[in-house]
């Protein structure tokens, strides 16, 4: 060995160069291959290779990077060593990894715990020297150098080496730390990113420090545009300004925290000032100074919209059932009551004209009977408006065959079910049917009518088509109206489809599920 | 006894058959009106003593008309009555300028007698 390689001015330009080395890389790929040919030329090794320790237990070490200084030719080497694992104890750099000190070989062939003597050989090496990379948490892994000489172990050199080793060992443990807290916050940007909330997080003077893609949809704005100016301002209506600065103010100087945590639903502002229902929740992120708040804001008005719409929609069925009660009861003081008390009286004053009278009484007989028997028919036919006896006891489709009977316009009624439907379904499609059927004779001046009643991928699909005049309101009417409270309440549908002049189609669709 | 008896009720055959029960009572049947509107007219020219008044006409109620034809209390006697049950009307029928109500299936001369008498 060349007596000046353990020079001391010698070993400290080979860790000068390792530091430069270290300070002047900065992607962490780069860092092993410059290590080696800093150790290696400074200090007149052929060949090195870096081992990393696995992450987990139980795993063997990997060789990540090597190094050869120019002529010399050990490819093959360098390719078994890549392709090798070492458990602890194995070979030299699992020797290293286990006792975490170094290790010197004089003459590989010769050493009894050296796997790769064969490939050594074959590439004329002789020498080694292996140290540990290590840093604070312990091994990291472990550099090692082959010379095409044999060389004795030289303390001085193994000294520097192993200082050489703290030293990477510091920089790579440092490097992978900044690495995971990059990845981190990469993670965190992309959550924010792709969170379908809006996130707005904004400090304790309540201007705004983060405003994530969902906010800037939701808003309106560039997050660009927002960062660092009040929130207040930009997304709280005017009415609810006050009350957000005050409450931020109460909770700065006293911590009444109740609005933190809490699922709210407030009103919020887009950029061009107009407001909608948000659900709200704002929590404190717990960081070093002073408070931060985040708030993930949901726009709700989709969600408002459909209660709205259902508690209209079942305010109407149950407006509709007590206008149906009311008519019932209309229908039956009107009618058939008036008939039997004007019968009763009719009855007694036969009675009371009996002897004295009997043309009289005869008279007053034949105007009992008759209101007797008004008052038979219009019983019949509330009973059928109410709820048709052949629908409960034949399902629709003799139902709906009596629709056609009774309909003035021409009625043809087709009717494919395979079997009876759920009650309310059936009373649901009768239902349609009877009024579509008397609109058509009312409105549509048709000579003809369908109705079509069939099973479709599980639903009843009612289809009622005349060849009148169209132009019927598309919404309905207030009677189509209830009947597509009904169908909705059945998770059914109806449309209808009038142009002038080209008929009016009525469809409905009913899951039978 | 008031003799002189005004009907008010949109019904025709009861009209009719009320007419022949009070006539066979020995009241006298004076004018007969479907609603509101001509009941005014036929209370100021027929003067009647009674007016047998149906609760629910086409064109109003006969609590409101009832208080009209009573004004100052004076007018004519007004007994109401309906195919309903007079718990249907609560104390409506109290409350009102009415001398009383008699359900239409128990319509009688003497019915009226007891009320209006």
């Amino acid at each position: 060995m060349p007596a000046e390689l353990h020079d001391p001015p010698v070993l400290t330009r080979a860790e000068h160069a390792v530091a430069r080395a270290l300070a002047e890389t900065a992607r962490s790929d780069e860092v092993y291959p410059r290590v080696l040919a800093a150790i290696g030329e400074a200090l007149g090794w052929g060949l090195g290779a870096v081992w990393e320790a696995p992450a987990e237990p139980g795993g063997t070490m990997c060789c990540v990077a090597t190094w050869h200084a120019a002529g010399v030719e050990a490819g093959e080497f360098e390719a078994l060593s890549r392709a090798t694992g070492f458990g602890p104890g194995q070979g030299l750099p699992g020797r290293v990894w286990s006792s975490g000190s170094p290790a010197w070989i004089a003459e590989v062939a010769e050493d009894p715990n050296f796997p790769r003597a064969d490939a050594a050989r074959r590439a004329g090496l002789h020498a080694a020297v292996c140290f540990p990379m290590s840093g604070p948490a312990g091994v990291l892994g472990a550099i090692e150098f082959f010379s095409g000489e044999h060389r004795e172990p030289d303390a001085l050199v193994t000294a520097t080496m192993a200082s050489i080793g703290a030293q990477v060992g510091q920089f790579v443990q440092r490097r992978r730390a900044e690495q995971a807290v990059l990845e981190a916050a990469e993670l965190k940007r992309a959550m924010l990113d792709a969170s379908l909330d809006c996130i707005v997080t904004m400090n304790h003077e309540g201007c705004v420090l983060d405003f994530n893609p969902a906010a800037e949809r939701t808003f309106g704005y560039r997050a660009g545009d927002v960062i660092g100016r009040e929130m207040a301002e930009l997304i709280v209506p005017p009415s609810l300004r006050a009350m957000h600065r005050a409450g931020l103010a109460r909770y700065l100087e006293g911590g009444d925290a109740r609005v933190l945590d809490r699922r709210l639903e407030i009103t919020g502002m887009r950029a061009d000032g107009s407001e909608f229902p948000v659900e709200l929740t704002i929590t404190r992120i717990e960081v070093p100074g002073p408070p931060t708040f985040t708030g993930y804001i949901r726009d709700i008005t989709d969600r408002k919209a459909a209660e709205r719409e259902l508690r209209e929609s079942r305010a109407r069925l149950v407006a509709a059932a007590d206008e149906e009660r009311r008519r019932i009861e209309r229908d039956l003081h009107d009618g058939a009551q008036q008939r039997l008390v004007a019968s009763a009286l009719g009855l007694r004053l036969a009675r009371a004209k009996m002897s004295a009278d009997p043309a009289a009484a005869l008279e007053a007989l034949d105007q009992a009977e008759a209101e007797l028997d008004g008052a038979a028919t219009e019983l019949r036919e509330l009973a059928r408006g109410i709820h048709p006896a052949i629908l409960t006891d034949g399902g629709l489709e003799p139902a709906l065959a009596m629709l056609a009977r009774r309909s003035p316009v021409v009625a043809h009624v087709s009717v494919d079910l395979g079997g009876r439907l759920p009650p309310a379904v059936e009373s649901a499609a009768y239902f349609v049917v009877s009024e579509a059927l008397t609109n058509v004779a009312r409105y549509a001046g048709a000579a003809r009518v369908e109705v079509r009643a069939e099973m479709r991928d599980g639903s009843l699909a009612l289809r009622v088509s005349d060849d009148g005049c169209g132009g019927a309101d598309p919404a309905g009417g207030s009677g189509l109206r209830g009947l597509t409270d009904r169908l909705a309440a059945l998770d059914g549908t109806l449309t209808v489809d009038s142009p002038p002049g080209g008929g009016t189609a009525l469809r409905a669709e009913v899951p039978c599920g | 006894m008031p003799s002189r008896v005004l009907i008010v009720d949109d019904h025709a055959g009861f009209r009719r058959l009320a007419r022949s029960l009070l006539d066979a009572e020995g009241y006298e049947v004076v004018g007969e009106a479907g609603d509101v509107a001509s009941a005014r007219i036929a209370a100021r020219e027929l003067r009647p003593d009674l007016v047998l008044l149906d609760v629910q006409l086409p064109d109003g109620n006969g609590f409101d008309l009832a208080g009209e034809l009573r004004a100052g209390g004076r007018g004519p006697a007004v007994v109401l009555t309906s195919t309903r049950d007079a718990a249907d009307y609560a104390t409506r029928v109290q409350a009102s300028a009415a001398a009383g109500f008699v359900p239409k299936a128990e319509l009688s001369g003497a019915a009226i007698e007891r009320l209006a008498g």
